[in-house]
């Protein structure tokens, strides 16, 4: 198996960041507080508790080269924390927000972040100098619903986001004095802040977890029907494919490599996406199970008694359970939160941290399975 | 105005054509030649349509057969995955018409549906409102 460390820091984790050297991580233990845990020989310290937020956090993000913590909460305040003198000093940002933030995510450069809401609106936020504070700019058009996830381009100007509208949209975020027009990019990007690129209408319900691939190419998100979409050459001419795949709905997804994604969700079992020579994505296997896994009736207890006061007289034994090798694994409950544990911006992704509703953080390493994961890895 | 009259239109269509499907596989149940018929009555289902007349009618073709089968292994061997999703909807529709035989039938099919198509065509039947049978 891939997995190189497990640790259950609390009941239910609600996301996780890690510091810009990978030693820390900064994580929600589903309240209103902050948990920095350090990890030294074998065992996590607990180091900071930050306390500031009134209700549950519902994302965290630390950026790796101004080593910042941005916090959003359901309280629909922010935080920026920097580490003054070795102690945590959180400054707030005015989101201008009348529902609860639900996801935030810094920018490639760190001179922006931006935040998805309840209120069907995404704050992009950035550091005023003069004022000595950060700015909150609204993107109000556009979202019929809650938006669940949001992701930069590497390019640090246009943002994807994924709604429980079902769409995925992509959005220009070019604020004047913050952003630079980059005269030799390739395609021209909108300059205008809050213009719409493109609409993907693939989903019939509430979509999440959305990515770029690394060179930006590629958006991948997912939604609640189990079903996975990618978007290759996302642009005036998009390619979109749809994947529906066997088990329950995925949450959140990381691209290992420009061809291959790793879903997480209700099956508690990382899942492998490749895309073939010719471009069409498919789902290839668990991450934890050898090739030959069946894929057959592998359901784990709960379920096989669920199906046996469902089918009562008429299911034999037919809901055998292999479950222990092939579902038991690492994470017990869902996982919600996939985390590169590679630098940012590098074109394949060795590491990876996931976290879910038991409690857990388990550490991935690909190291060994790049033979096992074929060429697109 | 000009779209109603486009809907109706294409609703008459789609009712034209289950009327020919349920001649077909009238003809093909004769035969025993049920997978065929199961097949041909899944092909084409209104799933875009608003129109309750199009759905019952394509449901009423879709029932006769499915009380037909006796094999279902086999059925389902020979069923492309493509349609295993709208098969998937069909069966939530009979289990929903609590009438005991139809219900037996579509528990029976529900089972070795979902051996096979997984936990996720279920997850598709009951997220997806915008093409329902």
């Amino acid at each position: 198996m891939a997995v190189v460390d497990v640790h259950r820091f609390a009941e239910s984790i609600t996301c996780h960041a890690w510091s810009p050297d990978y030693s820390m991580v900064a994580l929600c233990p589903n309240n209103n507080e902050v948990h920095i845990y350090k990890s030294s020989q074998d065992q996590w310290e607990r180091l900071h508790v930050l306390q500031k937020h009134d209700q549950i956090v519902s994302g965290i993000d630390w950026s790796s080269k101004s080593n910042k913590i941005v916090t959003v909460s359901h309280d629909r305040n922010s935080y920026v924390w920097s580490l003054e003198g070795g102690e945590w000093v959180p400054t707030l940002v005015i989101l201008r927000l009348n529902r609860a933030a639900l996801c935030v995510q810094w920018g490639p450069k760190e001179n922006k972040f931006a935040v998805g809401s309840g209120a069907k609106t995404v704050c992009i936020c950035y550091y005023e100098q003069e004022n000595n504070w950060w700015v909150s700019k609204l993107i109000r058009k556009r979202h019929e619903s809650s938006v669940t996830s949001v992701a930069w381009h590497p390019n640090n100007i246009l943002l994807a986001t994924t709604s429980t509208d079902g769409k995925c949209r992509v959005f220009s975020t070019f604020i004047k004095g913050v952003d630079t027009k980059d005269s030799k990019a390739g395609s021209p990007v909108e300059t205008k802040f809050g213009e719409q690129i493109i609409q993907l209408d693939l989903s019939y319900s509430w979509a999440f977890g959305v990515k770029w691939s690394p060179s930006g190419n590629t958006l991948a998100y997912v939604g609640h029907s189990s079903m996975i979409y990618f978007v290759d050459d996302v642009g005036p001419s998009p390619l979109a494919q749809s994947v529906a795949f066997r088990d329950l709905p995925l949450r959140d997804v990381l691209f290992i490599s420009e061809k291959m994604v790793i879903g997480v969700g209700y099956d508690s079992n990382p899942m492998v996406f490749a895309a073939d020579d010719t471009g069409i994505w498919s789902f290839v296997r668990y991450i934890g199970e050898k090739k030959a896994a069946s894929s057959g009736s592998s359901y784990s207890s709960q379920f096989s008694e669920a199906f046996g006061k469902f089918y009562g007289s008429q299911s034999k034994s037919a809901t055998a359970n292999d479950a222990s090798e092939s579902r038991g694994g690492v994470h017990d409950n869902c996982i919600n939160s996939i985390v590169s544990l590679s630098k940012a911006g590098s074109p394949k992704v060795m590491r990876f941290s996931t976290s879910g509703l038991d409690g857990k953080i388990a550490i991935w390493d690909l190291e060994n399975m790049q033979e096992e994961l074929g060429h697109q890895f | 105005m000009a779209g109603a009259a486009e809907f109706v239109e294409a609703d008459n269509a789609i009712m034209a054509e289950i009327e020919t499907k349920s001649q077909k596989i009238e003809s093909l149940l004769k035969h025993y030649k049920h997978i065929e018929a199961l097949k041909t009555a899944l092909e084409g289902s209104p799933l875009k349509t608003n129109d309750e007349r199009c759905k019952s009618a394509n449901w009423t073709v879709v029932h006769r057969v499915i009380m037909t089968i006796k094999d279902i292994d086999g059925m389902l061997n020979a069923l492309d995955a493509e349609y295993y999703d709208t098969l998937m909807k069909y069966l939530y529709k009979g289990l929903s018409t609590g009438d005991e035989p139809t219900c037996e039938q579509c528990l029976e099919i529900h089972e070795k549906l979902t051996e096979r198509a997984g936990l996720g065509c279920i997850l598709r039947c009951l997220t997806d409102t915008t093409n329902t049978v």
